[in-house]
This record gives C-alpha cells, sequence and structure tokens, in this order.
C-alpha cells in the first residue's frame, strides 16, 4: 500500500529546480506582522494582548470550519453547504431542546448528527455518484438552507441552557473552551495530513484521482469520509455560535462558506487541489480574523472588511502565481 | 473535437441520439411542470401570468447565457451578482434627478462601460494574472459589494427607482411588436449567443478552448484572447441584465443581486453544460432558467397554502439534486469515457 506512495509528495517538485516551498506562508506571514505593526502605531489598545484575547472569541467557528475544508479542497473538491448545515444544525438543536423538549445532552447528539448525515449525504454525492461538488454542494446549499427556514418558518430560537453554552462562551483553566477543541482538530489534522498515510491518499486524490484510483487508494471511502467530517465539523461551530451568541437561526450561515473558502484558499492551498498545508490555513484564518477585527475596530465599516479580505484573497494569490516557478497544465 | 461537442449526431448513430440530449430532458421536464399545473390551476395558464413570469426571468436569462460561455471554457464567474448590484447602485446614482441627474443614454452608456471594464479585469487576472477564476470571481464577489454598500451608504442607503429618468423606466413597462421589452432584450442576447456559437469562428473557439486547451493552442487558438473575451461579455452582459433588472424593481438596495450568481450557475449546470467545460448550449440553459424559476409561481400557483412558501427553497434545492441525480443516472454511459 505505501508503495505508489512514493512517487506523491506534500510539496510535489514537479520542477526540479524548485527552491523554496513555503512562498507562500512567508508572504502571509509578512502581511500578518505588517497589519499588526500598523495596527500597534495607528491603535496601541487594539494590539494589546488583553484586547487580542477578547476578539479571538470571533476566530472559532470559521477555524473549525477551515480544517476539513482544506482536506477537502486538497482533494480538488469543495463544500459550499458547510454554512447550511452549521444553519440547520443550530436549529435543530434549538427545536430538539425547546419543541421535543429533550435534555441538552441528548439535544446536542441529535444536532451533531444532523450535521454528520448532512455531510455524509454530500459525500455520497460526490463518492458514490461522482457528480462533481461543486454541483452537488451547491445544490445542497439550497436544500439544507430551505429546510432550516421550514423547520423554524424564519423565526430565530434564543435563550439556550448555560450547561449547553459552555462550549462556546465557557473557558477551562484560562484558556476558552473553543480555543481547546480547535486546538485538539488542528493537531489531528496536521498529523493526519503530514505524518500518515491518509494525508498522502488525499494529496495523491487532489493530484491525480485516476492514478490514485488504480494505485488501490479507497477514494470513494476517503471522500465519503471528508464531507461527513465537514457535516460534523459544521455541527460543531454550531454548538459554538449558539455559545457565544445565544441564538439560532436560519440565515446564520449565510455568507459563511464562501468565508471558510476565502480563509483556506488564502492560506495557500491549490483550489485544483493536491497541494496546501494546515500551517498556511492556520495563517490564513488568523489573517482574514484580524484583519476583519482591525478594519472594524477602527473604521466601524462592515463594507471596508469585504473590499479588504477580496482584494487580499485575489493578491495573494497573484503573488504566488507570480514568485513560484511557471507551470505548464 | 468541435463535432463532438455539439452536434448530436456521432459516428455509429442510430437517429435517436437527441432523446439522450439534456435539452430534451429539461425541455420535458419544464412540459410536464407546466402541463401539471395547468391542471390543477387553470389560472397559470392565463397569459397575464406567463408574461408575469418570462418578464421576471429575463435578467437572470440574460446573464445566464454568458456564464454558459464562461462555464464552456472551463471557467467560472461567481461575481456577477455584487457587480449586478454595484451597477444598479450606479444607474440609480447616475440618473436620478435627486443625485447626479445624467442623461438616459450617458447612463446607459456608463452601465455597459462599467460591466464591460469589469469582466475585462476579471479575464485580464485570469489569463495574464495566473489566478484560477473561482478565486479572482470570489474575491471580486466580496469587493464589489463592499463598495456597493460603500457607495449606497452615502446616498442613503437605498433610492427610490421612481426618481429616475422616465425614459430607462420604458424598459419596465414597455413593448416592441407586442413583445414585453425586456423579454425582447433577452430574446436578442439568446439569439446572438446561438448564432456566434454556432455560425462564428469565436463561437466554435470558445468550444475548442474548453474541449482541449493544448489541441486548442495547437490549432493556432489563444485560449488567453478567447477567455478575455468570455469574461468581459459576461460583464457587458451583467450590465445589460441590470437595465433590465433595475426598473422592475421599486427600489436600489444592497441586497439587489444578491444569490444570482449561485441561481445562474445552477441554471447552467441543469441545462448540461460540464463544470469541466467544453460542452453545453445556451439552449439548455434558457430551458432550465425558465424551469428553475417556474417552481416559485408553480408552489403558489398548486395552492399548498402559506406553510408552502416557507419549504420553497428546500423544495427547490431538492428538486436541483433529484434533476442532477436523474440525468447522472441516465447518462452514466457517455459520462464514463468524458473523465
Amino acid at each position: 500500500m505505501s508503495e505508489p506512495m512514493m512517487i506523491v509528495t506534500a510539496d510535489e517538485p514537479e520542477t526540479p529546480r524548485r527552491a523554496f516551498p513555503y512562498w507562500h506562508e512567508t508572504i502571509l506571514l509578512v502581511l500578518l506582522v505588517g497589519l499588526m505593526v500598523v495596527a500597534r502605531v495607528l491603535e496601541p489598545k487594539f494590539a494589546s494582548l488583553e484586547t487580542q484575547i477578547e476578539l479571538s472569541r470571533h476566530i472559532w467557528e470559521l477555524a473549525i470550519l477551515a480544517l476539513p475544508m482544506t482536506l477537502i479542497i486538497i482533494t480538488a473538491g469543495i463544500d459550499l453547504s458547510v454554512g447550511p448545515i452549521m444553519a440547520l444544525s443550530a436549529v435543530v438543536l434549538g427545536l430538539a431542546l425547546k419543541v421535543l423538549g429533550l435534555t441538552p445532552a441528548a439535544a446536542t447528539g441529535v444536532a451533531l448528527a444532523t450535521g454528520l448525515v448532512a455531510g455524509l449525504l454530500n459525500g455520497v454525492f460526490v463518492a458514490w455518484v461522482r457528480v462533481h461538488p461543486l454541483i452537488v454542494t451547491l445544490a445542497t446549499m439550497a436544500a439544507y438552507s430551505g429546510i432550516a427556514i421550514g423547520l423554524t418558518h424564519g423565526e430565530p430560537i434564543s435563550d439556550f441552557p448555560d450547561s449547553l453554552r459552555w462550549a462556546g462562551s465557557g473557558s477551562l483553566a484560562g484558556l476558552p473552551v473553543a480555543g481547546l477543541i480547535f486546538a485538539f482538530c488542528t493537531v489531528v489534522a496536521a498529523v493526519a495530513l503530514g505524518k500518515m498515510p491518509f494525508g498522502r491518499y488525499l494529496y495523491a486524490i487532489g493530484h491525480r484521482e485516476t492514478a490514485a484510483r488504480f494505485s488501490g487508494i479507497p477514494v470513494a471511502r476517503i471522500k465519503l469520509a471528508l464531507y461527513g467530517l465537514s457535516g460534523l465539523a459544521a455541527a460543531v461551530a454550531a454548538i459554538l455560535f449558539i455559545g457565544r451568541i445565544n441564538t439560532a437561526n436560519a440565515d446564520i450561515g449565510a455568507g459563511v462558506s464562501l468565508d471558510v473558502i476565502t480563509a483556506v484558499v488564502l492560506g495557500g492551498t491549490s483550489i485544483f487541489g493536491g497541494r496546501g498545508r494546515i500551517v498556511g490555513t492556520l495563517l490564513g484564518v488568523l489573517l482574514i480574523h484580524e484583519t476583519r477585527e482591525f478594519v472594524s475596530w477602527r473604521w466601524e465599516k462592515s463594507e471596508l472588511i469585504l473590499i479588504v479580505i477580496g482584494l487580499l484573497l485575489i493578491v495573494s494569490v497573484l503573488l504566488n502565481a507570480w514568485l513560484t516557478p511557471k507551470r505548464r497544465e | 473535437m468541435k463535432s463532438s461537442a455539439l452536434s448530436p449526431t456521432r459516428s455509429g448513430s442510430t437517429g435517436l441520439d437527441w432523446l439522450s440530449r439534456r435539452e430534451v430532458h429539461v425541455g420535458l421536464l419544464l412540459f410536464l411542470t407546466v402541463a401539471f399545473v395547468s391542471l390543477k390551476n387553470p389560472n397559470f395558464y392565463q397569459a397575464q401570468n406567463l408574461r408575469f413570469l418570462l418578464v421576471n426571468t429575463a435578467p437572470t436569462a440574460i446573464v445566464a447565457c454568458g456564464l454558459t460561455w464562461v462555464i464552456v471554457t472551463g471557467e467560472i464567474d461567481i461575481s456577477i451578482g455584487s457587480m449586478l448590484g454595484l451597477l444598479a447602485t450606479v444607474m440609480g446614482v447616475t440618473s436620478s434627478s435627486v443625485f447626479l441627474n445624467w442623461s438616459p443614454a450617458a447612463t446607459v452608456a456608463a452601465i455597459l462601460a462599467l460591466g464591460l471594464g469589469l469582466g475585462f479585469l476579471n479575464g485580464l487576472l485570469v489569463t495574464f494574472g495566473r489566478v484560477p477564476s473561482i478565486i479572482v470571481t470570489l474575491g471580486m464577489m466580496m469587493a464589489l459589494w463592499g463598495v456597493n454598500k460603500l457607495v449606497l451608504s452615502n446616498y442613503g442607503v437605498s433610492m427610490d427607482v421612481s426618481c429616475m429618468n422616465p425614459s430607462l423606466l420604458w424598459m419596465e413597462k414597455g413593448e416592441v411588436l407586442g413583445i414585453p421589452a425586456p423579454l425582447c432584450v433577452a430574446l436578442v442576447v439568446i439569439a446572438v449567443t446561438v448564432f456566434m456559437t454556432y455560425r462564428m469562428p469565436l463561437g466554435r473557439r470558445i468550444y475548442a478552448v474548453g474541449s482541449n486547451v493544448r489541441a486548442a493552442r495547437l490549432a493556432g487558438i489563444s485560449d488567453r484572447m478567447v477567455k478575455l473575451f468570455v469574461f468581459s461579455f459576461m460583464g457587458l452582459l451583467t450590465g445589460v441584465a441590470c437595465l433590465v433588472r433595475v426598473p422592475q424593481l421599486a427600489k436600489i438596495e444592497s441586497g439587489i443581486g444578491q444569490g444570482m450568481e449561485l441561481l445562474a450557475v445552477t441554471c447552467v449546470v441543469v441545462g448540461g453544460t460540464a463544470i469541466s467545460g467544453g460542452k453545453g448550449t445556451i439552449v439548455g440553459t434558457v430551458l432550465s432558467v425558465l424551469l428553475l424559476s417556474s417552481i416559485g409561481s408553480v408552489l403558489l400557483f398548486l395552492r399548498l397554502g402559506q406553510n408552502a412558501t416557507y419549504w420553497e427553497q428546500a423544495i427547490q434545492g431538492a428538486f436541483i439534486l433529484t434533476a442532477v441525480l436523474a440525468d447522472h443516472l441516465a447518462g452514466r454511459d457517455s459520462h464514463e469515457g468524458e473523465a
């Protein structure tokens, strides 16, 4: 099984004289440091540690969703439905609690199962029926947010019990619980991707799926697992969101999918598959988070955030395309 | 290569190959849907309702034509929704008697030029900037949406369409030879794109680039120029769609165009265009635009009650999923060979 894996490596040195494989991460780091220096000069209070810890509450949902998205995009797939799955899980959690009268633990279980099933349905279409993931998740995106609207009639559900909100807003030994969950997931994802055969399989699938299939890699099963994982992560994000905001609504997922994809792509994962690292995604998430918080801290205008992040995305990939050696096909 | 992309008859065909074409499936589904609703509720079949349906569909049909070409070249454009929103705001600001009060001709020229320019910029970044189109247009989608909101906030969040120059509003009520003006514009766009696809070298090159870039290059086709054209044309059509859409509305707000890119992509894909490029027709796209946009009105006319309106989006999503699944299972043999 490990034999064919020798061919494909994470950094895929297709051009023999490829000098420095961390161009993209370097660009991001420079941008991030530059941003923080500017922030320090312009808004000393923003760059202080207390403020940063306080603002970090906003990052966890995006960060947790970005992990499975990185894995999916490495296999040349995409999942546009994470936002709607997040909304659907949140709504189901609320209804299970308020309408069905389940205990918080049981309701959490139902919400996680909802996310997992929704993700697996994507996986079935992508892996077994073999429809392009962009099309599958475009359709399920409409379907899932439609179900969330249908279940709630668009009404928000609020006032969740404290035991449920602990994951999103509580802290353990001085650290936010959400952050600890994320740190655990990150380590698992980074080890699985960088140090285990599973990770090699993902790069192989993203690089050339047919070749991966002929090498005996269980392509369909891996894809199914990845989309299921993505749905599960969306349910976890929903629980964190409820903990933070104390409200579940059918439209909380609007725009989330694109934010997550932006973070991953900004982090240097190739949208065509076969290339990407967890480190890059972390930097991408961090850069988006800091940009967003700084712009809203200084100018209090959400429109500017959109413009800055949009341009950031294009410019970072443009720079990356110029700095890395030119490849045909 | 070209013949396999477009002509229904391949070597060894039995003469019944047209039955397996997506246009036929979508057309049949459209016919069945309309027939079913008309039987359940004859009001649906009234000219007034059909006219309303077609006129409202026109802007989507216009952008979907351009998007078909973009997807046929193997690229994608998801910035059209926010581009339309920004163009609508520009249209409001330039033509309103309260603000700049430009002449209608100047406004129309500005909208079309801005659309063309933004599309050209997309194309430039994709071809010469070597940035994947999904990333360029994703970034552009966010940036343009932000610019739109910023501009709107300077002019009081929303603008009344009625303040605009009356000759621009002709598009809403006007008729040419008894055909409503929006429908006329859509028909012209469809006719022009279909003609170019089948009868002009440029149209053929779009399919050549989409089905095999290397072969196209060897045949002396510049894939960059073709893609640059396709993106610019997409921008121009977004401008046209804006001129058609805005007069139909009461107010210009930041929500205009939101979700349009997803609807348009869905229509193009359900209409049989391969997301990997090289395959797809304008006719299929237009039929699926009609099919998908009639669902909302169909639910209304089936009189399922208030509850059904909440489920409209879910039903639409399930419908698309079923359509994709059915088509994929039906056409499995032909798909396998192309992977």
